[in-house]
C-alpha cells in the first residue's frame, strides 16, 4: 500500500502546478509593469520631453537657462540677488525693507502660505464641531466636506466673481445697507479666500478622522492620573490630532502652490503665480524658460511633499479597536462659561463658514438667473441654447462641452480605477523601496498640469517616432490620459487605507481554500474595500470633470473642449453665460456623484 | 525522543512516509531565525501539536507548512513529496486562524462553500449538500444564511472549522483557534474538535501556547523553544518524562532539583526488576531518585523533577522539611508554595497547611532530566 500511494502522490505536485504557482505569484508584477508603462507613456515621458528643454538648448546641455532664471529678480525677487552672489546679509536686509520684492516664485509661496494658514484656521473649527459634537445632519455635513474639493475650480472661480466682483452679491448687500462698495476682485484676499474654500474642508476632513480615532480611555487615563480636561487635551488629544493638521497643511500648501484656474480667473496676470506664468510662457512659445520655471515649481512642491511623507512615516499610529470620545450635545448641559463659550464660538464660525462656502455657489446660481437690470431672467440659459443652435463652428457651444466632459470623465475613470487599485495593492505590501514606488506613483499630484498638458500635446498629439513608426493620439485621447493620470492618485488614496486595514488572515484563509492570489483580490479584497473603490471612482470622475489646466492646453484649437474650458472662454467676455454654464456643470457634477453613490452605496475613505 | 507511544489512529504502515515532514527547516527574518533547523514528522491521521511560549516559532512553523512562507533552508514534504514553491492554494490544506478570518461580506454558507469554488464536493453530492453536511458536523445546522457578524465567538470558530474542512483537505492546520474564547467554552470546543478530527481521520497540526490544551487534545506534542522543538513525544511522556528543564517547567507545575550525585545503587543483576537508584546531594540534603537507564556516575551534576501531585505531606521515601509560604485555593485542591532553604517547592493538597511541614516523594516518582539541565 505504501508504495502504491507513494506513486500516486508522486504526481501530486507536477511541474505545471509549480510553474502555474510561480506565474500566478507574478501576476501582480505583470499588472504593475502595465501600470508603470501607462505612467511612463502618459506622464514621465511627456513631462520629461518638456523638462529636458530647460537643460538642453540647441542640442547642447546647459544650465544657463536656470542660472538666468535664478538671478532674475522678476522671478525670485530679493532672493535673486542671493543667487547672483550677493551676501545673505544684504539679502536679508532687503527682505526686511518695506519695498521688498518677492518675485513670482516668492509671491507664489507667499500666497500659498497665507492660503494654508487661512485653510487651517477655517478647517480646525469644523473638525472640532464634527469630531466632538452630535447634532442632526452631522453625518451629511461630514460627507459634504468632500464636495468643495472635487468642485471644478473654474466653477468656484465663477462663483467667487459672482460673489465678490464689482456687481457681485457682496456689493449688492453692502449697497442695500448703505455701505460703500468693496472691490475684492484681482486682490490677494480673493485668491486666499478661494483657496480656503477649497482646502479648509480637506483640513477639516483629515483632522476629524484623526480626532475621532483618539481613544477615550487614553483621555480617561490622563484624567485619572490627575490631568484636568485642558491639560488632558494638550497631553493626549492634541499630539494625536496634530499630525493630521500637518497633513492637511502640507497638502494645502502643495495644491495652492501649483494653483492655476483660480488665480487666472481671480488674479489675472497682475497677481500671477508660477503656474500662471508657465502658462503664459507656453503661450508665448518660450518653452525653455517655461520648463525651467516648471522644474523650480516641481522641486519646491516635491520638497514639501517628501518632507511631509518622511514625517508621516515617523508618526503613523494604528488606531484599531479604539473607543472614540463621546460626542457632546450642541445644547449646553449647564449654563456655565466652559459649556457655553465653545458653542458660541462655533456659532460665530458657522456664520463665517456659511459665507465662505455657501455664498459663492448661491451667488453663481443667483447670477445665472439675474439680468443686467437685476430682475430675474432666463436670458443667460437662452443664450446658451441659442449658441448651441446658431453658433459658428469656431464658437464655444454648450452641448459638445457637456458631452466631451462626460465622455472624457467616464473614460478617464475606467483607466484610473485599475491603475489606482494596482498601485494601492502594491504600496500596501511590505517590500524594499515601497516608499519610492509610493512617491513615483504620487508624483502627478505635484507636477504642473500645464507641463503635463504640454508634454502630452507635443509627445502624443503631435506624435512620436519610435523605430520608424509614428505614434500619434488625438487630442481627446491625450485629455483622457491626462485626466486619468491626474485622478488615479486619489483612487490609490481611497483604496489603500482599506487594504492596509484588511486582516492578513482573510487573504491567507482564501489562499488555503484554493484561491489564487489574483482570485483573492477579486473575491475578498475588492469586495471588502468596495466603498473605497467607489469613492475613488467618484474622485477620478470629478477630477476629470473639473480638470482645467491640462485640458486648456490640449484643447487648443481642437473641438475637444470641456465644460470648464467653455466657462473660461465665456468668463472673459460676459459673466452671465459663464454662471449659467457653471450651474450646468454643477448639476452634471452633482448628478454623477448621486449616480455613483447609489451604485456603490456608502462612500468613505480619504 | 518521541520513541514512546504509537499514534492512536491512522494505522499507516511504519514505512510509509510521514504525512508532513520537516527536514532541517529554517526560517530567518533578517538576522533572527524564527524557526531554526527543525526536523519532525507528522504521521497520517495524527493530531500533532506545536506548543510553546510566544516567539518560540510554532506559528511560523505552521505558516511554513501552509505555504504562506517559504523556508530559508530545508525541505518540507507532504507524503514524501517536496512542496517547495507550491503556493498555498495548491497544497490541499485547511487552515483555521485564531481570529477565524471569516469573510465578513459573505454569509456563513458562502464562507463554508468558498473552497468548493476550487475543489469538487465529494462524488454524488451538490455544493449546497456539502455545506449543509459540514454545518451539521460542527453543530450549526441552521446557520447557513446567517451573517458571520451575528455569531458568537464559539460559533465563528466552528464555522471556520467547517470552512476549512469543506473542500476535503489532506491536512488541517489550526493556529491557536481557541485562544480568543473563555475557558469553559474552550474546554467544550476542544472535545468537539478532537471528535471531528478522529471521525474524519484527518492529519492535523495544532498550534497553541496553552500546555494544558496541548496535553488534552494531542496524539503527540512538540514543545518548542527559540525556534526548535525541545521534545517531541506523546502527552504522557512529555508530562512524566520531560527531556529538559525547560519542558519540565513549561508543561504543568513542577519541582526541579539540581544537585551532585553522591552514590549510585545498581540493580543486583542486569535486567533485574530492582531499580537503579541515585543519591543526590541537593543543598546538603540527600534525596534518592530512580534513574532508570540514564547513564549516571557519582560526582555528576544532575537535575531531576517531581510533580507537585507526587510530593506527599509527611510521607515518601525521600523527605525534606519546608515552611509554608503561601496557598492558593483552586477548588478541588489547594496549591501550596513551600520554602525549602531558599528554594520554592509546590505541593497540591486537600487539607490546609501552615507552619513547618515534612514533605517527601517516592524514588520512582522522581524523573531525572536526560539533558544537562541548564
Amino acid at each position: 500500500m505504501a508504495d502504491a500511494s507513494r506513486g500516486a502522490d508522486g504526481d501530486r505536485y507536477t511541474l505545471r502546478d509549480r510553474l502555474a504557482g510561480r506565474l500566478r505569484g507574478r501576476l501582480l508584477t505583470a499588472l504593475a509593469v502595465v501600470t508603470s508603462a501607462v505612467l511612463v507613456a502618459a506622464f514621465y515621458y511627456p513631462v520629461g520631453t518638456v523638462l529636458i528643454e530647460a537643460v538642453v538648448v540647441d542640442g547642447a546641455p546647459t544650465l544657463g537657462v536656470f542660472a538666468e532664471l535664478l538671478r532674475d529678480p522678476f522671478y525670485f525677487g530679493e532672493f535673486a540677488r542671493l543667487f547672483a552672489g550677493e551676501s545673505p546679509l544684504a539679502v536679508a536686509r532687503a527682505l526686511l525693507s518695506p519695498d521688498r520684492r518677492l518675485g513670482i516664485v516668492g509671491f507664489t509661496a507667499y500666497q500659498a502660505a497665507l492660503s494654508t494658514v487661512a485653510s487651517v484656521a477655517l478647517g480646525l473649527p469644523a473638525a472640532y464641531l464634527l469630531a466632538r459634537f452630535e447634532f442632526p445632519g452631522r453625518r451629511t455635513l461630514r460627507s459634504l466636506t468632500i464636495v468643495p474639493f472635487v468642485l471644478p475650480s473654474i466653477m468656484v472661480a465663477v462663483g467667487f466673481v459672482a460673489t465678490f466682483g464689482t456687481g457681485g452679491t457682496l456689493n449688492g448687500v453692502l449697497g442695500a445697507l448703505g455701505l460703500p462698495p468693496v472691490d475684492l476682485m484681482f486682490t490677494l484676499e480673493a485668491i486666499v479666500i478661494a483657496h480656503a474654500f477649497y482646502n479648509a474642508p480637506l483640513v477639516a476632513r483629515v483632522t476629524t478622522a484623526a480626532w475621532e480615532s483618539v481613544d477615550a480611555s487614553a483621555v480617561e487615563t490622563a484624567r485619572s492620573l490627575g490631568a484636568g480636561p485642558v491639560r488632558a487635551f494638550f497631553d493626549v488629544v492634541a499630539p494625536q490630532v496634530y499630525p493630521a493638521v500637518l497633513t492637511g497643511a502640507a497638502l494645502t500648501f502643495v495644491f495652492t502652490f501649483g494653483t492655476f484656474p483660480i488665480v487666472l480667473a481671480l488674479g489675472g496676470f497682475e497677481l500671477a503665480t508660477v503656474e500662471v506664468f508657465v502658462y503664459r510662457l507656453v503661450r508665448d512659445l518660450n518653452y525653455a524658460e517655461a520648463a525651467a520655471l516648471a522644474i523650480v515649481e516641481l522641486v519646491i512642491s516635491l520638497g514639501v511633499l517628501l518632507a511631509y511623507l518622511r514625517y508621516e512615516a515617523k508618526n503613523t499610529v494604528s488606531s484599531r479597536g479604539v473607543r472614540p470620545l463621546p460626542r457632546k450635545s450642541l445644547i449646553p448641559s449647564t449654563p456655565s462659561l466652559r459649556e457655553v463659550l465653545p458653542r458660541l464660538g462655533l456659532a460665530a464660525y458657522v456664520v463665517v463658514a456659511g459665507l465662505v462656502f455657501v455664498a459663492p455657489i448661491a451667488s453663481m446660481v443667483l447670477a445665472s438667473v439675474t439680468g443686467g437690470d437685476g430682475a430675474l431672467t432666463l436670458d443667460h440659459y437662452r443664450f446658451l441654447i441659442d449658441r448651441q443652435q446658431t453658433g459658428a463652428a469656431f464658437q464655444v457651444r454648450p452641448w459638445p462641452a457637456i458631452r466631451n466632459s462626460l465622455a472624457f470623465a467616464s473614460a478617464a475613470t475606467l483607466l484610473a480605477l485599475p491603475m489606482g487599485v494596482v498601485v494601492a495593492v502594491l504600496t500596501t505590501r511590505r517590500f524594499r523601496g515601497r516608499k519610492l514606488v509610493d512617491a513615483a506613483a504620487m508624483a502627478p499630484l505635484a507636477v504642473s498640469g500645464i507641463i503635463v498638458g504640454l508634454g502630452l500635446l507635443r509627445g502624443l498629439v503631435f506624435g512620436v517616432e519610435i523605430a520608424g513608426w509614428r505614434f500619434a493620439a488625438t487630442g481627446a485621447v491625450a485629455i483622457v490620459v491626462a485626466h486619468a493620470v491626474a485622478g488615479y492618485p486619489f483612487v490609490v488614496r481611497t483604496v489603500a487605507p482599506g487594504l492596509e486595514g484588511l486582516d492578513r488572515s482573510l487573504i491567507e484563509s482564501a489562499r488555503a481554500l484554493g484561491a489564487s492570489r489574483a482570485r483573492v483580490i477579486r473575491d475578498v479584497e475588492l469586495p471588502l474595500v468596495w466603498p473605497g473603490v467607489v469613492a475613488g471612482a467618484a474622485f477620478a470622475f470629478a477630477i476629470s470633470i473639473g480638470e482645467f489646466t491640462a485640458t486648456v492646453v490640449l484643447a487648443t484649437g481642437a473641438d475637444a473642449y470641456t465644460m470648464p474650458v467653455a466657462i473660461e472662454r465665456f468668463i472673459g467676455r460676459r459673466l452671465g453665460p459663464a454662471t449659467a454654464m457653471g450651474v450646468v456643470l454643477l448639476v452634471v457634477t452633482g448628478c454623477s456623484f448621486v449616480v455613483i453613490e447609489r451604485l456603490g452605496g456608502e462612500t468613505r475613505g480619504l | 525522543m518521541g520513541s514512546e507511544g504509537a499514534p492512536s489512529s491512522g494505522g499507516a504502515d511504519s514505512d510509509a512516509p510521514p504525512a508532513v515532514e520537516l527536514d532541517g527547516v529554517t526560517k530567518r527574518y533578517g538576522d533572527t531565525a524564527a524557526v531554526d533547523d527543525v526536523s519532525l514528522g507528522v504521521r497520517e491521521g495524527e493530531f500533532f501539536t506545536l506548543v510553546g511560549p510566544s516567539g518560540c516559532g510554532k506559528t511560523t512553523t505552521l505558516r511554513l507548512i501552509a505555504g504562506f512562507e517559504e523556508p530559508t533552508a530545508g525541505t518540507i514534504r507532504f507524503s514524501g513529496e517536496s512542496v517547495a514553491g507550491v503556493p498555498p492554494e495548491d497544497r490541499d490544506v485547511g487552515v483555521v486562524f485564531q481570529n477565524y478570518a471569516l469573510f465578513p461580506h459573505m454569509t456563513v454558507g458562502e464562507n463554508v462553500g468558498y473552497g468548493l469554488n476550487f475543489a469538487d464536493p465529494p462524488a454524488g453530492m451538490s455544493r449546497d449538500e456539502r455545506v449543509a453536511e459540514l454545518l451539521e458536523l460542527v453543530d450549526l445546522p441552521d446557520a447557513a444564511d446567517r451573517d458571520p457578524e451575528s455569531l458568537s465567538g464559539g460559533q465563528r470558530q466552528r464555522v471556520a472549522m467547517a470552512r476549512a474542512l469543506a473542500p476535503g483537505p489532506d491536512l488541517l492546520l489550526l493556529d491557536e483557534p481557541m485562544s480568543a474564547l473563555d475557558a469553559q467554552l474552550r474546554e467544550r470546543l476542544r472535545v468537539q474538535v478532537r471528535k471531528i478530527q478522529s471521525e474524519l481521520g484527518i492529519t492535523t497540526v495544532y498550534v497553541t501556547h496553552d500546555q494544558e490544551e496541548a496535553l488534552a487534545i494531542s496524539d503527540r506534542v512538540a514543545v518548542m523553544r527559540d525556534g526548535r522543538p525541545e521534545q517531541i513525544a506523546p502527552p504522557r511522556t512529555v508530562y512524566r518524562k520531560p527531556s529538559s528543564r525547560f519542558v519540565a517547567e513549561f508543561v504543568g507545575d513542577n519541582n526541579v532539583f539540581a544537585g551532585r550525585v553522591v552514590d549510585v545503587e545498581e540493580g543486583a543483576v542486569e535486567g533485574d526488576d530492582v531499580p537503579r537508584i541515585a543519591a543526590v546531594d541537593v543543598g546538603g540534603e540527600i534525596l534518592r531518585v530512580d534513574i532508570d537507564d540514564v547513564d549516571i556516575e557519582p560526582g555528576d551534576r544532575r537535575t531531576f523533577c517531581v510533580r507537585p501531585e507526587y510530593l506527599r505531606i509527611g510521607d515518601g521515601e525521600s523527605r525534606l522539611r519546608a515552611t509554608v509560604e503561601s496557598a492558593e485555593f483552586l477548588g478541588e485542591t489547594t496549591r501550596v508554595t513551600l520554602d525549602w532553604g531558599g528554594r520554592d517547592l509546590v505541593v497540591r493538597t486537600r487539607d490546609p497547611l501552615s507552619g513547618e511541614v515534612v514533605v517527601g516523594f517516592d524514588t520512582e516518582d522522581a524523573h531525572v532530566i536526560d539533558s544537562d539541565g541548564a
